[in-house]
């Protein structure tokens, strides 16, 4: 998940313009964003249960 | 003689594409700088609700809200940017397609609004796309703003997790829908009855409000709020110079809420090259709105003013004085502002009362100030502004202008979207035991029970608790 270019150098053609970038967040093309949105959803519902657990602890 | 020619048309393609990205880059700015403008809508909440709460239960409510608005933004990047790109067809169109003008419908939202597969380019950083984040970050602060709205009334009493599912609820489904429908150019309240809310008093403060209500009603009051004969005691907050100052803050944040509503011209998805619009398409200048909401807010603080003389009613009028407006906002004259939002901010307080006096318990007037007066500004343009055309030019021929009608359905259509959700999912909240604080802890103080820390470590206590 590193970046998406080895070196910076390479955000230039050989004529020194920009190449053309498009999407470049980790993992681009791959089933990598689908993965981190699982693991981001998992970790949100996850702290809503605990969250829930120790709140009901508190009350008792 | 065809050199010059030739340099100069290179020239001249230079200049036109220099003159591209400072478009290109101003209209990203533009939106960007909403943004944080919104954020202080947020630290005004916070304000807002822990100065009208009690010291014991000061930062219990700030916890609720920070938790309110971080929740919300995660959950409206995960489903509910999705909700307002596919759903402004639906249930006109069961299948929920695209509309008349095709950027609209599951298909598109699943090209666009999600964050995986091909659609994550749209949902992260792209170098061939300056639109989508600022727009993607603009309506997260919109449903944060949303679903902030009704936390102000549920405090002192409602347990964590249960509001921050009330206000994923309301500020992603809840508020993505009414948005589909009526602040979409495809939305078919728009198209099917020229519904137009331009700064949001139905599908933001409506919404909202009406959420909160069907909220209070299985929620319950704070405990000691009502005497057994029904009458009301007033549970003061602990700082109204605070609850005032956030009030004051959430204006400001307003003028970027406002802002962002106006699509600017000359770049790929705008209405036009050369003009700005309001997100129907409609011609609208910012000076419209430099002309119209400093009078909003000077009208609700002065109507509120005639009737209370009370500084925290004056603010919440000044709150209420925009929303009044706020539909129309785009095409009120300044005098017709000054007229509309005093008599929203003389109505308010009557209004309040009147509800306590159902046996409510809204603690800061939340169902009233953006509730009432939301559906208020909502009919208020169906009255002063029918049949100014409710879509731009490049509308189809058949489309429907402003009506009272219109604004009339839109009205209904906007209570329920907020009501409805907001009882059915605090009712089964509320089954599952996690709505309603028990009596004795509000009684002993929610931050001694729950939050790690004091607000006042040297001083101010709540006379029956242990804050």
């Amino acid at each position: 998940m590193g970046y998406f270019l080895d070196n910076f150098a390479e955000l230039m053609d050989a004529d020194g313009a920009w190449i053309d970038i498009g999407m470049f967040i980790g993992g681009a093309g791959s089933s990598a964003a689908g993965w981190w949105t699982v693991i981001a959803t998992v970790m949100l519902i996850g702290v809503l249960v605990k969250g829930n657990s120790d709140e009901q602890d508190h009350y008792k | 003689m065809e050199d010059q020619i030739l340099a100069l048309t290179a020239d001249l393609a230079a200049v036109k594409s220099a003159a591209q990205v400072t478009n290109t880059m101003f209209a990203e700015m533009y939106y960007y700088v909403t943004i944080p403008l919104m954020v202080l809508i947020h630290a005004g909440f916070l304000l807002y609700e822990m100065g009208a709460t009690r010291v014991k239960n000061v930062l219990s409510s700030g916890v609720k809200n920070l938790l309110a608005f971080a929740f919300t933004i995660a959950a409206w990047y995960l489903f509910g940017w999705w909700f307002y790109w596919a759903l402004p067809t639906w249930p006109l169109d069961l299948a929920a397609g695209a509309g008349y003008m095709e950027i609209s419908g599951i298909g598109y939202a699943n090209a666009i609004a999600l964050p995986w597969g091909d659609s994550a380019q749209y949902m992260g950083p792209n170098m061939a796309d300056n639109a989508s984040g600022v727009f993607w970050g603009a309506f997260a602060l919109f449903a944060a703003t949303t679903a902030s709205i009704a936390s102000g009334a549920l405090i002192e009493r409602i347990q964590t997790v249960g509001f921050v599912i009330c206000a994923i609820v309301l500020g992603t489904a809840a508020w993505g829908i009414a948005a589909a429908w009526g602040w979409h150019a495809d939305g078919w309240l728009v198209t099917e009855f020229g519904y137009h809310d331009f700064g949001a008093a139905g599908l933001v403060h409506a919404v909202a409000g009406f959420f909160a209500l069907g909220v209070l009603i299985n929620l319950g009051p704070r405990v000691g709020k009502f005497n057994a004969d029904g009458s009301a005691n007033h549970l003061a907050g602990h700082n109204m110079p605070l609850t005032v100052t956030g009030l004051m803050l959430i204006i400001v944040g307003f003028f970027g809420f406002l802002m962002a509503c106006i699509i600017l011209p000359g770049e790929g998805w705008s209405w036009y090259a050369d003009k700005g619009t309001t997100i129907y398409g409609t011609p609208m200048t910012l000076s419209a709105l430099a002309f119209n909401v400093p009078l909003a807010a000077a009208g609700g603080i002065i109507g509120a003013w005639v009737v209370t003389r009370d500084p925290f009613w004056m603010m919440s009028g000044c709150l209420a004085g925009i929303i009044s407006v706020a539909s129309g906002l785009d095409v009120y004259f300044g005098s017709t502002v000054i007229a509309v939002s005093m008599l929203a901010g003389m109505i308010l307080k009557p209004c309040a009362d009147w509800l306590e006096g159902l046996g409510i318990d809204d603690a800061v007037g939340c169902v009233t100030v953006h509730g009432t007066i939301g559906l208020f500004g909502v009919m208020m343009l169906g009255i002063l502004g029918s049949g100014i055309p409710g879509l731009g030019a490049f509308a189809p021929d058949d489309t429907v202008a402003i009506s009272i009608w219109g604004q009339f359905v839109g009205s209904i259509v906007m209570f329920l979207l907020g009501f409805v959700p907001g009882y059915v999912v605090s009712w089964i909240i509320s089954k599952a035991g996690m709505l309603r604080i028990p009596d004795a802890v509000q009684e002993r103080g929610l931050d001694a029970v729950k939050v790690p820390a004091r607000a006042y470590p040297e001083g101010m206590a709540s006379p029956e608790s242990e804050s």
